[in-house]
């Protein structure tokens, strides 16, 4: 597999505080990898790192199998990124800011044009950034990285500040951006609800080691599912399923099945007919990604 | 590389008065000689035979206090346009090496300054012959007193811009903006080799050349050790 950005047992320390440990990142060509963690995990850091912001304090991190710390600037060139909370020039328009940065990447002044059309900031052009909201804001730093086409684009907390369409608008412009263009794309978040819409692979951090790397489907297989029943006398029904041998839960008012195969569900709730006990529900319960976020982040701090 | 970024940041000291105050500087200067001149003008005429140096020597007591407070606020500015919503990281994310960007924000000044110079060549010259200070201008003088003065301060400059730029807190580099025109101020008392003595180009030797030669020289040193610095430094 042809990895885009690769880190080999990349550390950084500030002072004697850790803020990133032995870091081992792989991210493949095509994908939209989600870097989720909480805020204060690291996410950050490793994003200053890759873009070479911050030099690592062991470790090496290779992006387009190139060395970052020896062809920094070759490899810079196919990066696009927008870091934390939007940078800016308050007191130059729109189309100025992102001239600005085309004068240093020496694309064609069209582009400009184009990558406001992208994030629908051709009206506001020709007005002074200060005016912005924190949003459309946003939507230019977006406008910014995208400028040359870069073959990687880094965006850390991108949907920040942005009201729920605008979310959406970013998030749609994002997922196309892998098949239209050919871009990878690497993009941090504190909510996983934004990952799993967006995401392909999902590396989750937290204390600044890297607690889980793999496919979003892998991660959802981690969500058990169970089978939850509401009847009128819950615990008798969970004596009678006891006995009758299925693995049963109570849980309150309702009885958790964990086998959840159509033979065993069927079973089971003939048997609590068969008992004369009313079923008002059998439902499906899956435990939500952010559950499941919460219990690994919360294992690793155990631990 | 170098012609982008200096584009680019020409770009970006638009609208935020870098020219006009380029113009203030040496306009101040020549205007209180006019202000002198037009009081006293009989006067001072009387103090000297040589009514075209008497002039200069007006005039350059003024230049370097201009200098050392413009290079204070030009540098200072400079470094907020970055610093005011941290571009610095957006900056350094694009394909440039840190020197460059160091090397392009110092060009840009040092252009300013040198702008600053030529007005102030020019309205002296210009005051000069409303004056009428006498047939023989000297020409050569005026050059020098013009452009001396921002030769010999650009250790001021270069150490003005390294801390400016490293500084999360910018009360820092206009403390020491403060400062240094003080020391300016005080330049007849200084030692010969405190750097803010320089621009005022008085020594024990009274050889103007010499405060160039050393402006230049140790200005190159404090350049390059303020960028070694910038380019060591992780940004924030």
């Amino acid at each position: 597999m042809e990895y885009i950005v690769e880190t080999r047992n990349v550390s950084k320390k500030f002072g004697k505080e850790i803020a990133v440990k032995n870091l081992e990142m792989k991210i493949a060509k095509g994908e939209i990898y989600g870097f989720l963690g909480p805020n204060g995990a690291g996410k950050t850091t490793t994003i200053r790192m890759l873009l070479g912001l911050m030099k690592p304090t062991s470790g090496t991190i290779q992006l387009f199998n190139q060395d970052l710390a020896q062809n920094r600037i070759e490899i810079l060139k196919k990066v696009g990124s927008l870091v934390e909370n939007p940078s800016y020039y308050p007191h130059l328009t729109a189309y100025e800011n992102l001239e600005a940065l085309r004068k240093i990447l020496g694309v064609p002044k069209k582009r400009i044009d184009e990558v406001l059309e992208i994030v629908r900031l051709s009206d506001v052009a020709n007005k002074k950034v200060k005016g912005f909201s924190l949003g459309m804001k946003q939507r230019l730093g977006i406008a910014g990285s995208l400028l040359h086409n870069p073959e990687l684009l880094i965006l850390d907390e991108p949907t920040n500040g942005l009201d729920p369409s605008g979310i959406i608008e970013i998030r749609e412009l994002i997922k196309t951006l892998p098949s239209q263009y050919g871009m990878t794309v690497l993009i941090s978040s504190h909510l996983l609800s934004e990952i799993d819409q967006m995401a392909t692979t999902v590396g989750i951090v937290t204390k600044g080691k890297l607690i889980f790397q793999d496919s979003i489907e892998t991660l959802r297989r981690y969500a058990n599912q169970s089978i939850s029943f509401t009847v009128s006398e819950s615990k008798k029904a969970w004596q009678i399923l006891i006995s009758s041998g299925f693995q049963a839960e109570l849980q309150q008012k309702r009885i958790l099945i964990q086998d959840c195969s159509d033979s065993n569900v069927a079973e089971a709730v003939g048997v609590l007919v068969q008992a004369g006990l009313a079923v008002y529900r059998v439902e499906e319960e899956k435990k939500s990604l952010e559950e499941i976020f919460l219990q690994m982040t919360k294992e690793e701090n155990a631990g | 590389m170098i012609e982008n970024l200096l584009s680019s940041d020409f770009l970006k000291i638009k609208r935020k008065g870098f020219w006009l105050l380029a113009f203030l500087g040496p306009f101040g200067v020549v205007a209180l000689q006019m202000v002198n001149y037009g009081v006293r003008k009989d006067y001072l005429l009387q103090q000297s035979n040589d009514d075209w140096g008497y002039y200069l020597g007006n005039v350059q007591s003024f230049t370097p206090l201009a200098l050392v407070l413009g290079i204070a606020i030009l540098t200072s500015f400079m470094a907020s346009i970055e610093n005011e919503t941290n571009a610095w990281k957006q900056l350094i994310a694009l394909p440039v090496t840190k020197m460059g960007v160091y090397l392009s924000k110092f060009t840009v000044l040092a252009c300013l300054l040198l702008f600053s110079s030529i007005l102030l060549m020019v309205f002296t010259l210009a005051f000069g012959l409303v004056l009428d200070l006498g047939s023989v201008v000297p020409y050569l003088d005026i050059v020098q007193y013009s452009f001396y003065p921002f030769l010999a301060s650009l250790p001021i400059l270069a150490l003005q811009l390294w801390v400016s730029t490293v500084s999360q807190n910018q009360g820092i580099p206009i403390t020491v903006g403060i400062l240094g025109f003080i020391l300016t101020y005080s330049a007849f008392f200084l030692p010969d080799w405190v750097i803010w003595k320089w621009p005022s180009l008085m020594n024990d030797a009274n050889e103007p050349v010499q405060n160039v030669l050393l402006g230049v020289g140790v200005g190159c040193l404090l350049y390059v050790v303020g960028m070694i610095d910038f380019t060591r430094r992780d940004v924030k």
